[in-house]
């Protein structure tokens, strides 16, 4: 088979198994059926069942996988749409942010700790909060593998679109400003793309929590991660 | 039908522009921010500048966003190249991410509730 038939199939299937699944998670809610574990989940049995390898299926589907480029430069347009919004509100939204980012790299060192990880494990999984193509850069600076980061930030947004829902009522969040930075900050584009359910208010901070909280990871991944690796590590 | 599919085509392809003019940029110079980035500021700066109007991608970019889910499911497919975290620790890692992912919502949704009440009823007084 030719490349292009190959990435041809994989595109529509993918599709095609996608839209089913978003199909199934609209009439049954239930965080099982969220969109990108069931269609996963899916595709993974196909490729289990079938004498495809994974490398076959990435290549397949990689123009989906591209499509995350351009997806992020069109984050531009909510930021744009709602700049006064932005700008009323930039107190909050750096104050949350700048905890966010410091107790999502907190947390993470030292659930690590209790849980006795180490070495590229621990290093790998700091900065999984942040979005895919910042985090690679931000395993890299303090030394961590990208591919298992990805790994990670894959899960990461997997549960936060998941439990994100139950946070916003549990924490009885009542604002957009709130609610989008919240999703935003804990499961970057999965997050956004739950938060942009909830409105287009909540969208929008979500974009912006997300943007930021990589920025300032980028910050402590320079600052202050490896002096904490230096301290706790050693 | 085959407007609007040549509209939402048209609009990705000038997208693609600000993501490949980014890509290009960063590598030009070095930059530790990924290209994508640098593609969203460029778009935004434009739209603020006026080169670029908002009818002019504002499709293309709904479709993106709206799709987000869509883009990341290969990713999560590429787990199957770690059958290794399939164990123990696995599982460990999994409980430490969900525990992490509820803290850190908790604590940016937390402050932000707190700080929005408070600057609205500063605003009520004044």
């Amino acid at each position: 088979m030719t490349t292009a038939l190959i990435i041809l199939i994989g595109t529509i299937v993918t599709y095609v198994i996608y839209r089913a699944s978003k199909v199934v998670y609209k009439k049954w809610p239930l965080p099982f059926f969220h969109p990108l574990l069931l269609c996963p989940l899916i595709l993974i049995a196909i490729i289990q069942l079938s004498s495809l390898q994974p490398s076959d299926y990435a290549l397949s589907s990689s123009l989906w996988t591209h499509m995350l480029g351009p997806a992020t430069v069109a984050f531009a347009i909510p930021i744009y749409k709602h700049a006064p919004l932005l700008r009323k509100n930039i107190t909050i939204i750096l104050t949350s942010i700048a905890a966010g980012t410091l107790v999502a790299i907190g947390s993470s060192l030292l659930l690590s700790l209790v849980l006795h990880f180490n070495g590229d494990l621990l290093i790998s999984i700091l900065p999984r909060s942040i979005t895919t193509p910042i985090a690679i850069e931000v395993s890299k600076t303090i030394g961590g593998l990208p591919t298992l980061t990805t790994v990670f930030v894959i899960v990461t947004g997997v549960i936060g679109g998941i439990i994100g829902p139950y946070v916003i009522r549990l924490m009885a969040l009542k604002s957009p400003v709130a609610r989008g930075l919240a999703l935003g900050m804990g499961a970057h584009g999965v997050g956004t793309n739950k938060a942009m359910e909830y409105g287009e208010q909540e969208g929008t901070f979500s974009t912006i929590g997300m943007i930021m909280a990589a920025g300032m990871t980028l910050v402590w991944a320079g600052l202050l991660i490896p002096s904490l690796l230096q301290i706790t590590i050693l | 039908m085959v407007r609007k599919t040549i509209t939402i085509l048209s609009q990705l392809a000038l997208i693609h522009v600000f993501y490949f003019a980014g890509v290009g940029l960063a590598h030009i110079l070095s930059l530790p921010v990924p290209g994508s980035i640098v593609g969203l500021v460029l778009l935004l700066l434009s739209l603020f500048a006026g080169i670029v109007k908002l009818e002019w991608i504002e499709k293309a970019g709904g479709w993106l966003l709206a799709e987000l889910l869509l883009f990341f499911v290969p990713s999560a497919v590429g787990i199957l190249n770690y059958k290794e975290i399939l164990n123990w620790q696995g599982l460990e890692t999994l409980l430490l991410i969900l525990v992490s992912t509820f803290i850190v919502m908790a604590a940016t949704g937390f402050t932000a509730e707190r700080l929005y009440r408070r600057k609205r009823k500063g605003e009520h007084h004044s």
